[in-house]
């Protein structure tokens, strides 16, 4: 999944020269907390909700009048990602640099922005959560071919998988967890523990006493 | 009296013999109560137009769904989640699905324009089709149909799903309608299909804080399930006022279900349903629509109906099952055949953590009343 993808396209401008107050009202109105900022056609820097607050909070030994230019409080230079990034390099800068959006840039125009929300909307395309379908959890030997055999027999089933998460599991063992569209994962589990695999989810039902 | 509606033309709808959503789950059921002699006296409908599933279904779904019955290829049909392993496409099956439409919107007609209080449909709760998306065994979804045409007469409706799978199907078309309220109790969607219904799903415009979900822990017993299902329901019900209730009566919830993983006996089943003709009766002046559901084990689906049926005919819930039955299905049933109509008294599970899981639904319930109330008054 590439930053294109989840990334909102056009984002949200403004010029060098607006005041706090304005960006503050322009934030309010479109019910947004990051602004890039641009002077010409080049983004110079980016403004947050969290700057505009410091920045003028009467907690302040000596705050900014409202009539300031963003450019006295913004970030600058900003971060920036290419659209062709993958959604997780862009993950990984912003939690690194401990920031809440990157804007995207392309032959240095501003095309777009992404923020933390977007990430987890990511996620949630990722993990298969958006689409009606059970979950299958599998603790795989962690050497060549394991998840290749896994996903034969699912195919053979003719079984749509909507997503496959793999994560370490201990020293020698993957955990695979996987979203599948059928309802009918117990009796696939129930197969998968016959062809030897370590089925985590679902568990063997408990029997009545 | 009671109506019970039902037509043989309900077992066209089959997706194959190794499917586990099988017309014999039915026949099996009006078997037994043939045999207890209590035979069901159905009344047969009409199957749906297909003006009524455009009620609620995009025109280009059901194209979809006639062109695959009438054995055309459909390219895209997997883009609408037809013609997969779990909705695969069969002859005929537009009509099959018409048929247990019209079976769940004839009872909605009984109770606006009969009078009827009491109704049970033998078929239908088709609750995960979505308008333009068969998905879970469903192609139609005639829940959603029979409730528009319950609140197009007059009458506001709380749906309420007790299927172990979440009703989401009937929720997202309902998801703005501030005329019907959707009661969903189902294994949380973090372990089983369809993976929503959790209790952040209040409903959106008009309809906020009518859309409820309660998502149970798996191996939920049903000391536990009753405890949330006595928090929740009433207090919605007292709250919304509906006209009639909408009953999604899915038997998987059953321990014996290869389905899913809630651990709910014959007993809870019966508990369930004597609470859901209580509140009809305390709320909605008595008028109540059953459909079936889900409910995979033949061992436990038919009878957990066949005590709904005494139920709402106000019969006693006891006996062994008469022999002849039990012959009659002994090869169907792989030889464990049940003696008795409830389980083997009482039974009990060996579940570690037990007290973790009721702990935990419980907080589930709290966590959504306090999500709910806000938009109640």
């Amino acid at each position: 999944m590439l930053v294109r993808d989840i990334m909102s396209s056009p984002a949200v401008a403004i010029p060098v020269a607006t005041t706090l107050e304005d960006a503050y009202r322009l934030m309010r109105e479109k019910g947004i907390r990051h602004l890039p900022v641009i002077e010409g056609q080049d983004l110079v820097g980016v403004i947050t909700d969290r700057d505009l607050r410091l920045a003028t909070s009467s907690l302040v030994p000596s705050p900014f009048p409202p009539g300031s230019p963003v450019s006295t409080v913004m970030s600058r230079p900003p971060l920036t990602a290419d659209a062709a990034d993958p959604v997780e390099d862009a993950a990984r800068t912003m939690r690194e640099k401990k920031i809440g959006c990157l804007p995207i840039v392309e032959d240095g125009r501003l095309i777009g922005i992404i923020t933390g929300l977007d990430l987890l909307d990511a996620l949630m395309r990722m993990t298969g959560a958006d689409k009606p379908s059970g979950r299958l959890e599998v603790r795989l030997p962690d050497h060549p071919g394991e998840l290749a055999r896994l996903t034969v027999t699912l195919s053979q089933r003719g079984l749509n998988v909507h997503s496959i998460l793999t994560y370490p599991d201990g020293p020698n063992s993957v955990r695979t967890v996987l979203r599948i569209g059928s309802m009918e994962i117990r009796a696939l589990a129930h197969d998968l523990r016959r062809d030897r695999f370590e089925v985590v989810w679902p568990p063997e039902k408990p029997c009545p006493r | 009296m009671p109506s019970v509606i039902f037509h043989p033309a309900y077992s066209r709808y089959s997706f194959g013999d190794a499917h586990p959503f099988s017309p014999v789950r039915v026949e099996m059921m009006l078997d037994l109560l043939e045999a207890l002699d209590q035979p069901a006296r159905v009344m047969a409908p009409e199957p749906a137009t297909r003006q009524d599933l455009l009620r609620v279904h995009s025109e280009y779904y059901v194209r979809r769904v006639e062109a695959l019955s009438a054995g055309e290829e459909v390219p895209d049909c997997q883009d609408y989640g037809l013609g997969t392993p779990d909705t695969p496409a069969f002859r005929g099956m537009d009509e099959a699905a018409r048929w247990l439409v019209g079976g769940t919107l004839h009872g909605a007609r009984l109770i606006c324009e009969g009078g009827e209080k009491r109704v049970l449909q033998l078929g239908g709760g088709l609750h995960h089709a979505r308008r333009n998306y068969a998905s879970g065994f469903c192609v139609y979804n005639d829940l959603a149909i029979a409730i528009d045409y319950l609140t197009r007469h007059g009458l506001w409706v709380a749906y309420l799903d007790i299927d172990v799978h979440h009703g989401d199907g009937v929720q997202q078309i309902l998801y703005e309608d501030k005329r019907v309220m959707t009661i969903s109790l189902h294994e949380s969607g973090q372990f089983l299909f369809p993976g929503t219904g959790s209790v952040h799903e209040l409903g959106s415009g008009l309809g906020r804080g009518l859309k409820l979900n309660l998502p149970l822990e798996p191996f939920t017993e049903g000391e536990s399930y009753l405890e949330v299902f006595d928090q929740v329901v009433p207090a919605a019900l007292r709250q919304f006022r509906p006209g009639v209730l909408v009953v999604q009566a899915g038997a998987d919830a059953h321990f014996d279900d290869p389905l899913a993983d809630l651990m709910l006996t014959t007993y809870d089943y019966e508990a369930i349903f004597r609470r859901i003709l209580e509140w009809a009766d305390l709320f909605t002046a008595g008028r109540v629509l059953f459909t079936l559901g889900g409910g995979y084990a033949l061992r436990a689906a038919p009878r957990v109906w066949t005590i709904l049926h005494l139920l709402i005919h106000d019969l006693r819930v006891v006996g062994d099952l008469p022999e002849p039955w039990r012959r009659k299905w002994k090869a169907t049933l792989e030889d464990r055949v049940p003696a008795a109509l409830h389980d083997p008294t009482p039974s009990r599970f060996d579940i570690p953590n037990r007290e973790e899981i009721a702990h935990r639904n419980r907080q589930t319930a709290q966590r959504l009343l306090e999500g709910a109330r806000p938009y109640w008054f």
